[in-house]
């Protein structure tokens, strides 16, 4: 067969499917052989499971072949966050201190994605307990950025957007408290998006901040990614951060285009806030012109600045995750990582005060979001202020991973969304970033889908053999 | 915050060993909420509630 599996869209392979030119189980033979060959130097993969993964496409291959597809997402070769649980499987959370954890259940995200079909490849690397790292003194290595494998991939999803990167699956969960499902998907270049808080069930995921933590996709298009968030969103009464919405039909508005959408161009993020690295600036403007020639009318707005609102969210995310740890820590702080035992105490040194002052601050932040959403329809913004820069350079990673604009609405709770904007002169991806009202993924989807298709950057792949 | 107060803070949180075996993990961690809690600006009033607002669940 002549079709490039690795860069199937989940539309191309249902379209395979159903004309009988490609089944499950040859997909994912595929994906497992390159996974094999190119996951040793990208640590992708935590627990990879070959066989329950093939026996899973061939019943969906036997299903389909017997008139029962279940939908877009039947057959389809899924990969988890290892702070997900996926029945029988441990979950790790990357950390000597989960070590042996074997989970008794599906979380609900990974049990909707089942029900339609997916295929669950296995465990994915993540920085240790979704906030530590990239860390190397860890059970297991850091994922590397399939770009350039010296680079940092992102985190803390990173064995997600590394592999959605790679071609070893379309489509893959993560989890998002401050930026960590759009981290990974700015540095390796492919699409992921923060539902809105509520939206999708965070059961069975282990907890890094509990009012700031979100579960949601990372995928190579943004009509993938769409495809997921439709599966895993619903209301789950035993999460208590559940909303109890109908289910969001987000592809049909996907090729509506921008034409007289009003987008609120957050300039000041990364012109004086925290100035961006030229080229990702540029990158900014280009983006923001090429949805004005689509149509939208794109105007400045000003939020607050984005040093205080991301202090507000770190205030917020140690001092729960503190709560979390506490215990842990006081036991067994040499079976955590150097970077995770130094940012998980910090909560140790907040007060009671602090943390309920963010959280009065927290209240005005989101007012200050809504207000702008008076006059615009959806807000695009950047992702990082940095290309991905070197793995190994501790400096430069303490330097870049806080120069980001994803935080502050996961304390708004509002849907964002962070792709491509296209390639550094070094060949590394930029990125930017798309927010949406409460509720309203489909009108962040839309306007990212406009601006892929414009763009072009869905076509853009690693070289990798 | 000087190396006493980290110090008293710390046993008062129940991080003895981590002062012991990581002493320096310790210092950088407080100095960090040294540096989240004076980054925390804008001028609140008694009347700024937290969030989420209290709300009574249905029995």
């Amino acid at each position: 067969m002549s079709v490039d599996l690795p860069w199937l869209t989940i539309a191309e392979t249902q379209a395979l499917y159903a004309s009988r030119k490609l089944s499950p189980v040859e997909l994912v033979t595929a994906l497992l052989a390159r996974i094999e060959k190119l996951d040793p130097q990208l640590n992708v993969f935590i627990r990879l499971d070959a066989e329950a993964a093939l026996a899973a496409a061939r019943t969906a291959g036997q299903e389909i072949a017997a008139g029962r597809a279940r939908g877009p997402l039947h057959g389809i070769p899924v990969g988890i966050k290892d702070i997900i649980d996926v029945a029988g499987l441990p979950t790790t959370c990357h950390s000597k201190i989960l070590a042996g954890n074997v989970a008794a259940a599906d979380a609900p995200a990974v049990a909707s994605l089942r029900a339609a079909g997916a295929v669950v490849l296995g465990k994915l690397s993540t920085h240790e307990f979704a906030f530590g790292g990239p860390s190397f003194d860890l059970p297991f290595p850091p994922a590397r950025n399939p770009w350039d494998r010296t680079r940092h991939p992102g985190g803390s999803s990173s064995g997600s957007g590394a592999g959605v990167a790679a071609g070893f699956f379309p489509a893959a969960l993560g989890s998002d408290t401050a930026g960590s499902i759009r981290n990974p998907a700015s540095a390796c270049g492919c699409v992921g998006l923060k539902p809105t808080y509520g939206r999708v069930s965070r059961r069975g995921v282990f907890p890094l901040a509990f009012s700031l933590d979100h579960v949601g996709p990372l995928a190579r298009s943004v009509a993938d990614a769409a495809l997921v968030t439709e599966a895993i969103a619903g209301f789950d009464p035993a999460d208590p951060g559940s909303a109890n919405w109908p289910k969001p039909a987000l592809t049909p508005a996907l090729g509506q285009g921008v034409r007289s959408l009003r987008i609120g161009f957050v300039r000041h993020f990364h012109e004086t806030d925290m100035p961006a690295d030229p080229e990702v600036a540029a990158g900014l403007e280009a983006a923001a012109t090429l949805l004005e020639k689509e149509g939208a009318q794109v105007r400045s707005v000003t939020l607050p600045n984005l040093k205080d609102a991301s202090a507000l969210t770190r205030t917020i995310m140690h001092a729960e995750a503190w709560a979390i740890h506490a215990e842990w820590l006081r036991a067994r702080p040499g079976d955590y990582g150097l970077l995770s035992r130094k940012r998980l105490m910090t909560g140790a040194f907040l007060t009671a005060a602090d943390y309920v002052d963010a959280q009065r601050r927290r209240l005005k932040l989101i007012a200050a979001v809504e207000e702008v959403f008076r006059d615009v329809d959806v807000l695009l913004c950047a992702s990082s202020m940095d290309p991905p820069c070197r793995i190994d350079d501790d400096e430069a990673i303490g330097r870049t991973y806080p120069r980001q604009a994803r935080n502050p609405f996961n304390t708004t709770g509002h849907p964002a969304l962070a792709m491509m904007s296209g390639l550094s002169k070094d060949g590394l991806p930029l990125s930017l970033q798309f927010v949406g009202r409460a509720q309203d993924e489909a009108t962040v989807l839309r306007t990212a889908a406009a601006f892929e298709r414009a763009s072009g950057v869905a076509k853009l792949h690693p070289n990798l053999p | 915050m000087t190396d006493a107060e980290i110090e008293l803070i710390a046993r008062a949180a129940g991080l003895q060993t981590a002062l012991e075996q990581y002493r320096a993990d310790v210092k950088a961690a407080a100095e960090e909420a040294e540096r989240l809690r004076a980054a925390l600006k804008g001028p609140l009033t008694a009347a700024d509630e937290p969030w989420p607002p209290m709300t009574v669940r249905k029995p």
